[in-house]
């Protein structure tokens, strides 16, 4: 009874696991990159993560960056990635979110930054 | 912010207590140092409670153990529920909808449920057993389930993010 218990509390979270995903590597697609370049519409310097919206070629991508203070430490400043500026950003497609992805680095005025 | 998720959730993540949290260089990472560490404490004195219950430990009497042990593990939970409060404000309405954060709420809920039992049970049972003395098997059962659900908890935790 004890190990019937401890096996359904044990496995419990793991349900849910494939399920709606927000942060993480895990939740997108990395053998799928995509380069999303163009102007920055908006931009949200915050953690857990900052995240930007890019006019693309095709459509506007919501882009998932890193916490602020990684970010700061790196030169990705809030006077950086800003509004306005065009940015390059490589990365990779959420399977979940609809038009967003995680950028594994960004190109802005031509600073590269790594966001891993 | 997902409009998907109950208007409270998403009042608390627009409140200006969310956008803090967020805007703040340093007080969404000291969150989640302080909840490591708070973990760390509960779960270490939710060992020393639950194992001297299961045996370990027989040489001290259980009660020498139990008592300052659920003194940390308290102060821990309320740092717990502070810090998680913060994290979780940050992406309220992201986080009520996630499954494992559903999952380890619904654990919280049985692993204190099961602490008040143990409790209870320890104050009346325990109090006058001696070092080695064997412990009342229904102790043992709940030391048990209280070890296995706080480590899940724990887990589930971690894994909020990758859900």
């Amino acid at each position: 009874m004890l190990k019937r218990v401890a096996a359904v509390v044990l496995l419990a979270p793991l349900a849910g696991l494939p399920a709606a995903a927000h942060h993480g590597w895990s939740s997108y697609e990395a053998d799928k990159p995509v380069t999303v370049k163009g102007e920055i519409l908006s931009a949200k310097y915050e953690n857990p993560h900052a995240t930007i919206t890019v006019k693309g070629e095709d459509k506007v991508w919501t882009v998932t960056l890193a916490p602020t203070s990684r970010m700061m430490t790196r030169g990705a400043t809030k006077e950086l990635v800003a509004a306005g500026k065009q940015v390059s950003a490589y990365g990779y497609p959420s399977r979940v979110e609809k038009d967003e992805m995680r950028a594994e680095r960004i190109t802005i005025d031509g600073k590269t930054v790594e966001m891993r | 912010m997902t409009e998907a998720a109950p208007a409270l959730f998403v009042a608390l993540e627009q409140s200006s207590l969310g956008a803090a949290i967020r805007q703040s260089v340093w007080l969404y990472p000291a969150a989640n140092v302080g909840h490591i560490l708070g973990l760390a404490a509960l779960a270490g004195a939710v060992a020393i409670m639950d194992l001297r219950l299961l045996g370990v430990f027989s040489s001290a009497p259980p009660a020498a153990l139990v008592q300052p042990a659920r003194r940390i593990a308290i102060a821990a939970l309320l740092l717990q529920v502070g810090t998680g409060f913060l994290l979780f404000t940050a992406e309220a309405s992201h986080l009520v909808l996630n499954p494992v954060f559903q999952a380890k709420m619904a654990l919280i809920t049985l692993a204190l449920a099961n602490a008040l039992v143990l409790g209870r049970l320890s104050s009346t049972e325990l109090d006058y057993v001696p070092a080695h003395e064997p412990i009342p098997a229904r102790l043992r059962v709940a030391a048990a389930l209280s070890l296995g659900l706080w480590l899940v908890v724990a887990a589930a935790g971690r894994l909020i993010a990758y859900a």
